[in-house]
């Protein structure tokens, strides 16, 4: 049996840059001067947010951070305040950083230790995803987006070890990080440590997430992406000889909207889509020639097809039908999670991007709500998912 | 005996003197006029470097370090005991490197529009970020005439230039060259803050050669690298940007011979 959980992932989105000025810029991320952002706005949007996360608290929904630099789609740049923020606000959900970006801070022993401190401020509620960046962040954190898979992976081999390790002090020399001297205090709340998640489709990445039994997350990646890299998370395991995993090791993450009608939903869902239309808007050189986005060979067609990542179609009923919204009345909603969860062979974890793009503070407060008291109980005991799609 | 697979270009007479062109952000073609200008009166060996063209990146190279030591072994496995260096750009910082640590073999160095010090403020550039700057903006600052650029050469600002004459392979090399740069280059970006220091210990005749209208780097911190090298020369290059072998071959490879001659 499998009780499917909500979480609700909010990017704190700026959305109130004049038009003119985003169509002028070359780039609405990395670039966009902060003569932009109104500091009171700001305060206000960070405010609604804090309530809605202090809903969730109470609804039962978890809470996603993240972070994002520079840029109209994302104010939680500063994500482990943030985060330790919403530790402390909070009494009773656990909380994902989804998440700092260890390709881009210089020190995992530091990230180390705020996740540490906000496990022990949250009582031991705090889930740490790892996510490998790239694109305007790389420009925003000076980081070489070479051999940033290489990097990651010594990062997250390094907070691991910082945050299991008692008897410390220990020495660190690796490729990419150095520390002679890693003891971090607290110790986190959680033992061994807070559970793991990774943000990725590359299918060699899931794979290692298999082995490593952390929790793999997609971000819109659509049915057929999704159930590929379940897939190989999957296949790892058994080849690793390891216990088959869990439905809670699968999560997807894809924008939401609950309403009282499809109609409503629809129509708010579309306002959503702003997150595709203008919050991605990227220059050519932070994007499709940025070294390493994909390999050479990939090239040519990237190049001359634009590079583009955007889904061609963005009303609410073609992102509904790729599998990249779930919108509509609670009824409607609970259908589309439970043949998403089927479809890809199963997933335990829902992350409901709801407050995105030009959706107000109201209607997500009123989605939640729905959500939590409508949808998520019908997503609870639900039998083992037909097998044949994740064996073929 | 070298350590590593590089693919090299070479021209000219293998009996005449040898000048080893280290190159900037792509491969120097075969094609390029001023190669065969050069090879009328040298023997040119014109490496890829690791990562750039068909040489293979080795997994642990990354780093500045391991470009001039790997040069270093080329210098020794070369047969002449008297080697000019050109460096371009890029190669030109790689070049410079190379004549710090020093060798007995060298015995000349020409620096082309070359990259690798910081001279500005700490809050101004010397040099745009070439990752963190649109193609469009690069090749405009990149050539004194960007219409004019000569056919089928790959200078700074190349993906503003993308076109379907270019075929896939040509872009595959193309990217691989510019994720092989990246990797090196990235930061600090284009220069070594220990370099400016050291480079009083470049000890041999040296030509500091600079196009006019660079706008990638411009001559007067071509001048000022210049000044940093005991003894040398500073030439600029009328009509010419970032890439005056190409631009203006003819005056590039008289300037070299003059020089070198």
């Amino acid at each position: 049996m499998t009780d499917m959980e909500l979480w609700n992932h909010c990017e704190n989105p700026y959305p109130f840059v004049p038009a003119e000025v985003l169509d002028a810029a070359e780039a609405v991320r990395a670039s966009l001067p902060n003569k932009y952002c109104d500091p009171d706005i700001a305060a206000r949007l960070y405010d609604q947010v804090f309530e809605e996360y202090r809903q969730c608290d109470e609804l039962g929904l978890h809470i996603v951070t993240n972070e994002h630099h520079s840029g109209i789609n994302n104010l939680w740049a500063a994500s482990p305040v943030i985060t330790g923020i919403v530790a402390q606000m909070t009494r009773k959900v656990r909380i994902l950083s989804l998440g700092t970006l260890i390709t881009v801070r210089p020190d995992p022993v530091r990230v180390a230790t705020e996740y540490a401190t906000i496990d022990v401020i949250s009582r031991g509620r705090l889930d740490i995803g790892f996510v490998k960046s790239g694109a305007t962040e790389m420009t925003s954190g000076d980081a070489n987006p070479m051999r940033i898979r290489e990097r990651e992976w010594e990062a997250i081999d390094l907070i691991e070890k910082s945050l299991t390790s008692r008897d410390g002090p220990f020495s660190w020399e690796g490729k990419f990080f150095t520390h002679p001297h890693v003891n971090i205090w607290p110790q986190p709340y959680q033992k061994p440590r807070p559970d793991f998640w990774a943000a990725t489709s590359d299918l060699p990445t899931c794979a290692e997430l298999g082995r490593r039994g952390m929790v793999n997350t997609l971000l819109f990646g659509g049915y057929d992406k999704t159930r590929l890299a379940y897939g190989a998370y999957k296949q790892a395991r058994q080849a690793a000889g390891l216990p088959e995993a869990g439905e809670d090791r699968f999560s997807y993450m894809a924008f939401c909207y609950v309403g009282d009608t499809d109609e409503e939903a629809f129509r708010i869902g579309q306002k959503i889509a702003w997150f595709l239309t203008v919050s991605l808007k990227s220059a050519p050189q932070m994007s499709k020639f940025q070294p390493g986005q994909w390999a050479p060979e990939m090239a040519p067609t990237m190049w001359r097809s634009g590079g583009s990542k955007r889904p061609s179609n963005l009303t609410a009923e073609a992102l509904i039908a790729q599998g990249q919204m779930f919108a509509g009345n609670p009824d409607t909603v609970v259908r589309q999670i439970k043949a998403f969860r089927e479809r890809v062979g199963g997933c335990g974890r829902i992350i409901m991007m709801t407050h995105q793009g030009l959706v107000t503070h109201e209607e997500a407060l009123k989605s939640f709500n729905l959500a939590a008291k409508e949808v998520l109980p019908q997503l609870q005991g639900l039998g083992p998912v037909e097998q044949r799609v994740a064996a073929e | 005996m070298m350590h590593h697979e590089l693919e090299i270009l070479r021209a000219g007479d293998e009996a005449a003197d040898t000048l080893l062109l280290i190159h900037d952000i792509n491969p120097i073609s075969h094609t390029a006029p001023f190669i065969g200008g050069l090879a009328r009166s040298r023997y040119i060996v014109a490496p890829s470097h690791p990562g750039f063209g068909a040489s293979p990146l080795p997994a642990d190279f990354d780093t500045m370090y391991d470009l001039v030591n790997l040069y270093l072994d080329v210098l020794d496995n070369l047969d002449s005991d008297r080697i000019a260096v050109a460096g371009f750009g890029f190669g030109g910082w790689i070049a410079a490197e190379l004549a710090v640590a020093g060798h007995r073999k060298l015995d000349r160095l020409v620096l082309v529009d070359a990259l690798g010090i910081k001279l500005a403020a700490r809050d101004e550039r010397d040099f745009p970020h070439l990752f963190n700057t649109n193609p469009a903006d690069l090749l405009r600052l990149a050539w004194h005439d960007p219409a004019a650029r000569p056919a089928g050469i790959h200078g700074v600002g190349w993906q503003a230039t993308i076109s379907d004459e270019m075929t896939d392979a040509d872009l595959v090399t193309l990217a691989r060259n510019w994720d092989s740069l990246c990797l090196f280059a990235w930061r600090p970006h284009m220069f070594n803050p220990q370099l400016k220091h050291w480079l009083h210990r470049i000890r041999v005749p040296t030509l500091v050669l600079w196009g006019e209208s660079d706008g990638i780097v411009t001559p007067d911190y071509g001048r000022r690298y210049a000044d940093l090298i005991p003894g040398s020369i500073f030439e600029t290059i009328p009509n010419a940007g970032h890439h005056p072998e190409m631009e203006q071959p003819t005056a590039f490879v008289a300037a070299v011979e003059r020089f070198l001659s």
